[in-house]
């Protein structure tokens, strides 16, 4: 079973310290590398010195959102997500946290403006990421690919594990997308409204938390009857996932709430204009 | 309400529904019809998750050593409970752990007096490196009551045939650190015997706390 395997997936035998290659996760980082120098090039150069300086910050959101991607996928989080539950959370946490903001930070503005003017495709786009919807299909996501009878299916093999992966990142996008997405390639929407969209995740991720964290027997067959991994039993390593899903998803959407907050105020600032003298 | 906020509402309901039915329904369609285990199947025929032998002889009259260093008589220091018994090694890295693990994770949930009435017994099929004192420390990472025997190969492997499951095979060949090829399956012995309900690996604790209480009040 510890032949060469494209993706990581869960596994029968021990597990070991000894490094194992993914190359679809290779391939993966390698066309995301790719697809920022098309981007650049497709975009052209920045027109502005304002969109030169986004463009040089972009580069290291993009770099960002990959490294995030890599950690993720790679061995040894990927491989261990195929033993530990809390290993799986992790990479749900980058997979679908991290990375999506990340790189949507780091698509060059030239880019936003060729999407921009294709207003067929803008459509679509409008539409799936109006907040309400995004919301729906990322709790969807989220709740689809906690399911048990989910996992066991789907962890077993790097097929299974691929799609889970997939669709970690697909719903990050687009729950990330009213937030980051410049206008008008998104839905107008406000600081405040940005807040209370990212709180309310923070209040929808507490069901699967509550289920993993409080849960009497562990749920999941494939992390239960995987060969163990350190000293945690199966529903201790459930419950460090639970508040994994909890703490440190709570500490990703809490940080993009201060970020979303500060720039409100900055906004407001700047249109009252400096103080009066005394 | 403001007609505006309503014809909001039901504009964004409309928009909202289809794209959840497409998802529940493209991908969700397990959440309503959950898959039955193999394990659930067999509750529905026979009422255990196990697999039941119904005719079943007494349980096996052996004594072997346990990590005391004392004598232990299975049949006789086993009567009128449930006993599980299985055989192992101690440096296993994936069946053994997991069965024990399982096994004491479901003990803990069960009354004091369901506690007191059954026993795990857990068998070394590797005595060479399974001494005394690593069976009682192994065994006490998962319970201390468990109870771990010791006896010569041929003494086990004979046990082993005795009771249907294959002999030990040692690849003692392959150096200091060899795997040992050793039959996967828990044996549950209710009190009053009679029958027997092999667990095999797979066996997850939802399905040993569905089982233990029938086991234990046959």
């Amino acid at each position: 079973m510890n032949g060469l395997q494209w993706w990581c997936s869960a596994q029968t035998s021990a597990w070991t310290w000894n490094p194992r290659p993914f190359p679809g996760v290779w391939l993966l980082v390698a066309l995301l590398v790719a697809g920022y120098w098309l981007f650049r090039k497709l975009a052209g150069a920045p027109a502005t010195p304002s969109d030169r300086s986004r463009d040089r910050k972009g580069k290291w959101a993009w770099a960002g959102g990959v490294l995030s991607l890599w950690l993720a996928l790679d061995w040894p989080v990927g491989a261990l997500s195929g033993y530990l539950a809390s290993a799986h959370m992790l990479q749900y946490l980058l997979t679908a946290l991290v990375a999506p903001p990340l790189l949507l930070l780091g698509v060059p503005i030239g880019a936003w403006r060729r999407l921009a003017s294709r207003p067929g495709v803008v459509r679509v786009i409008r539409f799936l990421t109006q907040p309400l919807i995004a919301l729906a299909i990322f709790q969807l996501i989220l709740f689809y690919t906690h399911l048990p009878s989910v996992v066991d299916r789907l962890m077993v093999t790097p097929l299974g594990s691929f799609a889970i992966d997939t669709m970690w990142l697909t719903g990050g996008l687009i729950f990330w997308w009213p937030v980051v997405a410049p206008v008008p390639v998104r839905q107008r929407f406000g600081y405040p409204l940005k807040m209370g969209y990212l709180f309310l995740s923070t209040v929808l991720n507490t069901m699967p938390y509550a289920f993993l964290t409080f849960g009497e027997l562990p749920f999941y067959g494939v992390y239960e009857l995987a060969p163990p991994v350190g000293i945690l039993t199966a529903r201790e390593d459930q419950q460090v996932a639970g508040l994994l899903m909890k703490v440190g998803g709570g500490l990703i959407l809490w940080t993009a709430i201060t970020i979303q907050f500060f720039l409100w105020y900055g906004r407001e600032g700047e249109a009252e204009g400096p103080a009066p003298p005394a | 309400m403001n007609p505006t906020i309503c014809r909001r509402i039901r504009r964004t309901a409309a928009r909202v529904a289809p794209a959840l039915a497409f998802i529940v329904l493209s991908t969700g369609c397990r959440v309503e019809a959950p898959e039955r285990s193999e394990a659930e199947e067999r509750a529905r025929t026979t009422g255990y998750r196990g697999i039941l032998l119904a005719e079943a002889g007494p349980r096996p009259d052996f004594v072997l050593t346990d990590a005391q260093g004392a004598a232990f008589d299975f049949r006789l220091q086993t009567e009128g409970k449930l006993a599980l018994l299985f055989f192992g090694y101690t440096y296993c890295p994936d069946v053994c752990p997991v069965h024990m693990a399982s096994l004491a994770a479901v003990k803990r949930n069960l009354s004091v007096d369901e506690q007191r009435r059954m026993r795990v017994i857990f068998v070394t099929a590797d005595p060479r490196r399974d001494t005394f004192e690593r069976l009682r420390e192994w065994l006490g990472n998962f319970d201390p009551e468990f109870v771990g025997l010791r006896g010569s190969e041929a003494e086990v492997d004979s046990i082993m045939l005795g009771l249907g499951l294959p002999a030990a095979i040692r690849d003692t060949a392959a150096g200091p650190e060899y795997t040992v090829g050793h039959a996967s399956q828990v044996i549950a012995f209710p009190p009053g015997d009679g029958f027997r309900v092999i667990y095999p690996f797979g066996t997850r604790q939802a399905d040993w706390k569905h089982d233990l209480s029938k086991l234990l009040n046959p």
